[in-house]
């Protein structure tokens, strides 16, 4: 469709643009990124026909643009540029009959039963037929943007050249200018270039990234080249993260600013609080932890600074935990948002804690152990679903800094330690006889207050995962021995 | 327009009946008459004073309002005017040019002044194009305006020098002329103007789909596959071709080519489609009723009628506009 090669090009002897060569195919959406001063401005004026090339040509369906005549190409190719000043009070829909400009025919040039129907089904999808006699200078950015696309589609064209279309628009008009040129793109089968600030938005859009610097292309390719840190890090000059989105298959980026580590040491013991009740136990941070967790609430990976124990009865009745444990922390005062919470049987008091260095890692450990659901994971069993309430909390504070590999290295150091301590202590599946594993409805939580060397493993063969075992392993044979001690053993 | 037409014919010092009018108009342009016993001064007036001045005026009228809309349109700029870009200054230096020197030239007779006139002006619109083709590439708008306004200043100095020169006479002669006037021009002013007149006309006409595309700047009017460079000449040429005529004919007439494509714009909105036409028939009338007015408010003694453009043209545009914004505020 489009096909550039030995492009250069810029302004008055000075080439911006040191030698593209690519090609777009039919209907592909393709994503110009790359910081300022790059030349993505250049190479997009290139492409408009704005600027001449130095060297090097540019074909559309085959055809040189300079070979093509200025209608000729404005039939094919339709530009959504940056900032239009309107002279005169112009209505929105004379600005989109603009729009008609090339297929206008005949000596008067007036508009034809075609141009008119196609106005209309533009002026419908941008959704800007509302305001259609409506003056084009009164009428929001959002608005005059729609209507600017509007116009651009009204050319029908094959090709469409966008400059950071969702400059200047919130992301609810972002998002429904480009779901609007994603479907003109699969039903039409328009072919999309567009310069893109937003990398985020470019990989939710595009089906193909060009990273430009220093006016060349430091890389092409689908979105997963927007997972690659190293290059974006380069480039932007910036500390980028790639995350996956939580529902589409597509990277988004996190970017880190230079300031944001608190400097300075503290004590980590003096860093929370814990208040233990009847009936719960909350410990507060006074800064977020990185918390991984499969609690009732704040489960995944978060930043939290509240951590709950709740007790509830055995009879509890389990239809809706997460919006009761967040009722309660409400009545607590505690912002639920920035809260993992659990649920036990068991008394709070019962509560084993274990708080100190181990093999030099500052640690808060805090388990409530019931053992009447202990379960042999690897026994046959008949009954394979229960949703009743957790029977082994953990929760583990560290002062440390964890990749998320590391977190998850981690919650397998738990589980062995959790697990060694069941063994010893001769807990056996009821069922099956055999000794237990856990419980049928544990939870864990694993925090870190993310400062000092970030540290890639916490499994048994690291000094942190060695003390998460035996911090855990302590607190859970004191935890279970307390409970076992009473009659009404859980 | 018609109407002010025949107001223009009718009324003046020597009132003449509505079918005698006819029939003098008629008889003369088609030999069609059917009265008989009209007087033959009656006849002269209508026919050789009367006629070409109203046509006159309505030809000039109607050229520096569609012009001043190009214009306009062009720069896009409200406060550009057929003046801005120079060429009229330069049709002005030749006729003060012609009148202090009293030249004449051999062949041309009476036309010396307007053709000298009209030669001028597009020689200085040549210098225009030269000026901003030497300072900057594709004719950006800036350096129209900007070239039009060191042509006009330029060219402006020259006639106050010359004005500064001249005796009592002919000072009052150019000064006169400068005020601008259509009176006791007769037919060849007419005929004259006419072919410019056409050629202007229709280049404008054929480009309103390009004014309107260029409302949103050059390089989006080059998207939607305007051929921009060509098109600012032609509309260029075409608006300077009917300023230079005009100017030639009449002097410099202000207001008109201001004020007339804002009052249509008011009232069509900006789409060179109504605006072109709607401005040449508008200032067209607007000047015929002008001049009708600067000839009858102080009878028999006339006024310059640049004058009476501002006059009228002003409170009516200062009305409009309050009207319209007002209007625009409590949108009934």
């Amino acid at each position: 469709m489009i096909e550039v090669k030995g492009l250069v090009g810029g302004y008055a002897g000075n080439p911006v643009i040191q030698g593209l060569d690519f090609s777009i195919q039919r209907g592909e959406f393709f994503a110009l990124i790359g910081p300022n001063g790059s030349g993505k401005t250049t190479l997009f004026q290139l492409l408009t026909g704005r600027l001449e090339p130095d060297s090097g040509t540019i074909y559309i369906d085959g055809k040189p643009v300079e070979k093509m005549s200025k209608i000729e190409k404005a039939q094919k190719v339709a530009v959504l540029s940056q900032e239009v000043q309107v002279s005169f009070d112009y209505t929105v829909e004379e600005i989109v009959r603009l729009g008609r400009y090339p297929h206008q025919k005949g000596l008067l040039k007036t508009l034809s039963k075609e141009d008119r129907r196609v106005i209309e089904h533009v002026l419908e999808v941008t959704d800007t037929k509302q305001f259609r006699n409506t003056r084009f200078r009164l009428i929001s950015g959002g608005e005059k943007q729609r209507v600017l696309l509007a116009k651009a589609l009204a050319q029908e064209p094959e090709i469409l050249l966008l400059d950071e279309p969702t400059n200047h628009l919130d992301i609810k008009h972002s998002f429904e200018l480009l779901d609007l040129l994603k479907t003109w793109q699969a039903t039409r089968d328009v072919t999309v270039f567009a310069i893109l600030h937003d990398l985020n938005i470019a990989s939710l859009y595009a089906d193909r990234v060009a990273l430009l610097h220093q006016g060349t292309f430091a890389d092409v390719g689908d979105v997963n080249t927007l997972r690659k840190e190293k290059q974006l890090q380069r480039v932007y000059e910036v500390d980028v993260r790639t995350q996956p989105h939580p529902v589409v298959a597509r990277p988004q980026l996190l970017m880190t600013p230079k300031e944001s580590r608190t400097t300075g040491k503290r004590d980590f013991q003096s860093l929370y609080t814990v208040q233990q009740r009847e009936n719960h136990v909350h410990i507060a941070f006074d800064q977020p932890l990185r918390a991984v967790s499969n609690g009732v609430a704040g489960s995944g990976i978060d930043w939290l600074k509240h951590f709950c124990n709740f007790h509830v009865d055995k009879q509890y009745d389990s239809s809706d935990p997460l919006h009761d444990v967040r009722t309660w922390m409400e009545d607590l005062s505690i912002p639920s948002e920035q809260a993992a919470g659990m649920m036990t049987a068991v008394y709070i008091k019962d509560s084993a804690w274990v708080e100190r260095h181990i093999h030099g890692v500052p640690l808060l450990v805090c388990i409530t152990a019931g053992v009447g659901n202990a379960v042999d994971i690897t026994a046959e069993k008949k009954t394979v679903e229960s949703q009743e309430v957790g029977t082994i909390n953990i929760m583990v504070f560290m002062d440390a800094h964890l990749t998320d590999g590391a977190f998850i290295n981690g919650v397998m150091s738990v589980t062995e330690a959790k697990a060694k301590a069941l063994q010893d202590l001769d807990i056996c599946d009821e069922e099956s006889g055999s000794l237990a594993t856990g419980t049928s409805t544990d939870s864990v939580l694993l925090a870190a207050t993310q400062t000092g060397t970030q540290t890639p493993y916490a499994g048994s063969g690291t000094r942190i995962g060695k003390a998460i075992g035996e911090g855990v392993y302590e607190a859970m044979v004191q935890a279970l021995e307390r409970t076992l001690a009473r009659d009404d053993s859980f | 327009m018609l109407g002010t037409i025949l107001l223009g014919l009718l009324t003046s010092s020597v009132t003449i009946p509505v079918p005698t009018l006819v029939h003098i108009i008629m008889e003369e342009a088609f030999n069609l008459g059917w009265m008989e016993d009209v007087p033959e001064n009656e006849k002269m007036i209508i026919w050789n004073i009367r006629l070409p001045r109203v046509l006159l005026a309505l030809c000039v009228g109607a050229s520096l309002a569609l012009a001043g809309a190009a214009f306009q349109g062009l720069l896009r700029n409200p406060l550009a005017d057929p003046y801005t870009i120079g060429v009229s200054s330069g049709a002005s230096l030749g006729a003060v040019f012609v009148l202090f020197f009293n030249v004449s030239i051999v062949g041309l007779g009476d036309f010396t002044l307007p053709v000298v006139a009209i030669i001028s002006g597009m020689i200085t619109l040549l210098i225009v194009f030269g000026l901003v083709h030497l300072s900057s590439r594709g004719l950006a708008i800036e350096t129209i305006i900007l070239a039009g306004i060191i042509v006009s200043a330029f060219i402006g100095s020259i006639i106050s020098l010359i004005i500064a020169l001249s005796d009592q006479d002919s000072m009052t002669q150019i000064i006169y002329w400068l005020y601008g006037s259509v009176g006791m021009r007769g037919w060849s002013y007419v005929q004259l103007m006419l072919p410019f007149m056409a050629v202007g006309v229709f280049l404008l006409l054929l480009h309103y789909r390009e004014l309107n595309a260029l409302a949103l700047g050059e390089d989006a009017a080059d998207h939607i596959g305007v051929h921009v460079k060509r098109g600012k000449i032609s509309i260029l040429a075409g608006a300077s071709l009917l300023t230079g005529a005009a100017v030639a004919v009449s002097g410099s007439i202000g207001f008109v080519g201001l004020v007339i494509p804002h009052l249509v714009r008011l009232v069509t909105g900006p789409d060179h489609r109504h605006v072109l036409p709607l401005s040449l028939l508008t200032g067209g009338a607007f000047l015929v009723l002008a001049d009708l007015v600067a000839r009858n408010i102080i009878a028999p003694q006339e006024l310059p009628i640049g004058v009476i453009t501002a006059l009228i043209g002003a409170p009516i545009f200062a009305f409009l506009l309050v009207r319209e914004r007002l209007g625009r505020r409590n949108p009934a």
